[in-house]
């Protein structure tokens, strides 16, 4: 079992105080190689969660390359994109500052893409995450529609609903998902919200004043977590848009 | 628009419900609205409807079967769409519409094939084109005021129906604001039926000519635009003076764009104008009906492709530019050219002047 399996399986106290030491250490690559991602799990009845502290997040896209290179993303497509803005400061000498949010699935626990599939091909696993069944999904876009989040697609390579699965293949394996693994800042944090002993657990309790989710409004229930929410990014951002936005290749 | 946040990198989503549903959303309501314009002349007998009725009915058919061949192009797994079927969830207002097509479409080609029955039977013995299969289809051409009444029912139902689905379908997507109002099915269901009452004004002008029909679907038409101007003032009122919340939120959405100011000005401005020329010069059926056909086309187009311009997190506007192939352009074009052979084919049977002149007499007969 490698090492961040045995991360899932709950094994280690011990490894978790050993990466948060580790992290501490202004070493980055060092802690990267000696301690992947910090993946904090139970052995119960699992509901995954991510915790993402923007605080962390430098904006290097390493998630977003590194989940098209795991889930085959088509190009011009994304399941998941740190959204980067230009933000004008007022009590700071630099004329503005750069705001740096990741954006992916919240695998709600109340979402909308659900009851809207015509064919119920979109359902939630046991485990808490909101996958697509490809072999039943018609192709009809009325999820992509209904995903408050902008975080669903048609997949043109498949003709089906795509988007972020929290790499169920990955996690079922025992692994971290890709970007959690690849995130330089440590940024991205996967768990269980379910092991109230876990590290995960108490990470979210540790930062429950400052904790946030997109849209709460809309009462989703949303499984991603932000550390460092800015109140003006929650929702749709009003600002200036961006003059050049990558965009799928029409499909054959 | 905030000038202090200007967004540097972010993806743009393209448009998931393409042209074909635009086409679709247009043609199945050009045609629950003909179907009800065929009510006062095929099964009311109210006098001086009846070649209006037939023409409308003819609308109805052609319309309706082109509809669902737009829709089946507009998923991208066309061959899975028995899933439907297969799979129903009652949550979802798109499988029960699954259902519901079939029961409009029975509806009306059982209740169309009824009240043709004498008409083909008629084409049969004139020895036209097709005087063959018109002959097999007219199975004797009898009357049968009975059965046309209750499939009248049964496609009053289906219309119902289609009407209900096709706008709540939208009408209840929250994430899209623009969308996400209660007023939304009712402007669908408006637009449609006086996009109806054009089509039925372009076949009156392109058949007998009739000035009488011509005036009474004027008249009609009239008071269309006049509700559709209401509800659209009842709706950007909730919007502006806060009322109604998802009216002001789809307001927000959409008011401060420049090109929504002005799709919102050339709606306004289409719509008054075919009120007055309806009401003022009723003789101008050919403009009026294209007027009517254009505004019923271009909400659709502005609600459905230009709702999908709006990012539901990231910042300003999408940019859509309609691509040339089957995904875009092709799609309308390959559409209005099933309609075109639809067209055809129907009239080759049933041909036009027939349907719209002496109807009067075939109704009293």
């Amino acid at each position: 079992m490698n090492k961040a399996s045995q991360n899932l399986q709950g094994a280690a106290p011990v490894s978790v105080a050993r990466r948060n030491f580790l992290r501490g250490v202004p070493v980055v690559t060092a802690a990267a190689v000696l301690a992947p991602a910090p993946a904090i799990a139970s052995t119960g009845k699992q509901q995954w969660a991510m915790l993402i502290d923007v605080r962390k997040c430098i904006g290097c896209q390493a998630c977003t390359v590194s989940c098209i290179q795991e889930n085959a993303v088509p190009e011009g497509s994304f399941r998941t994109v740190v959204s980067t803005y230009s933000v004008k400061l007022t009590d700071s000498t630099q004329p503005a500052g750069t705001y740096v949010l990741p954006r992916l699935c919240n695998h709600c626990d109340n979402p909308p893409c659900i009851p809207v599939c015509p064919v119920s091909a979109t359902y939630k696993r046991e485990d808490g995450i909101v996958a697509v069944d490809g072999d039943r999904c018609v192709g009809c876009a009325y999820c992509v529609q209904a995903c408050p989040y902008d975080a669903r697609f048609i997949n043109h390579d498949t003709g089906k609903a795509d988007k972020c699965t929290f790499c169920a293949h990955r996690v079922d394996a025992g692994l971290l998902p890709a970007c959690v693994e690849t995130c330089v800042g440590g940024a991205r944090i996967f768990g269980d919200i379910n092991n109230s002993e876990g590290e995960f657990a108490r990470l979210l309790k540790d930062a429950q004043p400052q904790l946030k989710v997109l849209k709460p409004e809309l009462e989703t229930a949303p499984r991603v977590f932000y550390i460092g929410l800015d109140e003006r990014f929650t929702g749709k951002v009003e600002g200036q848009g961006t003059l050049w936005k990558p965009r799928s290749l029409p499909h054959a | 628009m905030n000038p202090n946040i200007v967004e540097t990198i972010n993806v743009a989503r393209e448009v998931a419900w393409l042209p074909w549903a635009v086409q679709y959303l247009f043609l199945i309501g050009l045609s629950y609205g003909a179907w009800l314009l065929s009510l006062p002349g095929v099964v009311f007998r109210r006098p001086g409807w009846a070649g209006i009725s037939r023409l409308a009915l003819l609308g109805a058919l052609v319309c309706g079967l082109a509809a669902p061949v737009a829709l089946l192009a507009d998923l991208h797994q066309p061959g899975r769409f028995w899933h439907f079927y297969a799979y129903f969830t009652p949550t979802s207002w798109m499988s029960w519409g699954a259902f519901f097509i079939p029961v409009y479409l029975g509806g009306l080609l059982i209740y169309a094939w009824l009240a043709f029955r004498p008409e083909l039977a008629r084409h049969a013995q004139s020895g036209g084109k097709l005087a063959g299969m018109a002959g097999v289809l007219a199975y004797g051409g009898h009357e049968s005021r009975g059965a046309l009444k209750a499939a009248a029912l049964l496609a009053f139902i289906g219309a119902a129906l289609v009407a209900l689905y096709t706008g709540a379908e939208v009408a209840v997507v929250q994430a899209r604001p623009l969308w996400n109002t209660p007023l939304l099915p009712l402007q669908f269901f408006v637009t449609a039926f006086a996009g109806a009452v054009g089509l039925v004004l372009l076949f009156n002008r392109y058949s007998v000519r009739d000035e009488a029909a011509n005036r009474r679907l004027a008249g009609v038409l009239a008071a269309t635009q006049a509700v559709a101007l209401a509800v659209g003032a009842l709706w950007l009122a909730l919007g502006v003076s806060g009322i109604s919340p998802v009216h002001a939120r789809a307001l927000a959405e959409v008011g401060p764009s420049a090109n929504w100011q002005l799709s919102a000005l050339w709606a306004v401005a289409a719509t008054v104008l075919t009120l007055v020329l309806a009401w003022k010069r009723p003789g101008s059926g050919l403009l009026i009906g294209l007027l009517a056909l254009h505004s019923a086309w271009m909400m659709r187009w502005s609600i459905f492709i230009g709702g999908q311009e709006v990012p539901k997190t990231g910042a300003g506007y999408y940019t859509y530019s309609l691509p040339l192939g089957p995904e875009g352009l092709m799609g309308i074009v390959g559409t209005a050219g099933l309609w075109v052979f639809l067209f055809v084919l129907i009239t080759t049977l049933l041909p036009l002047d027939r349907l719209a002149a002496g109807a009067d007499d075939n109704a009293a007969a």
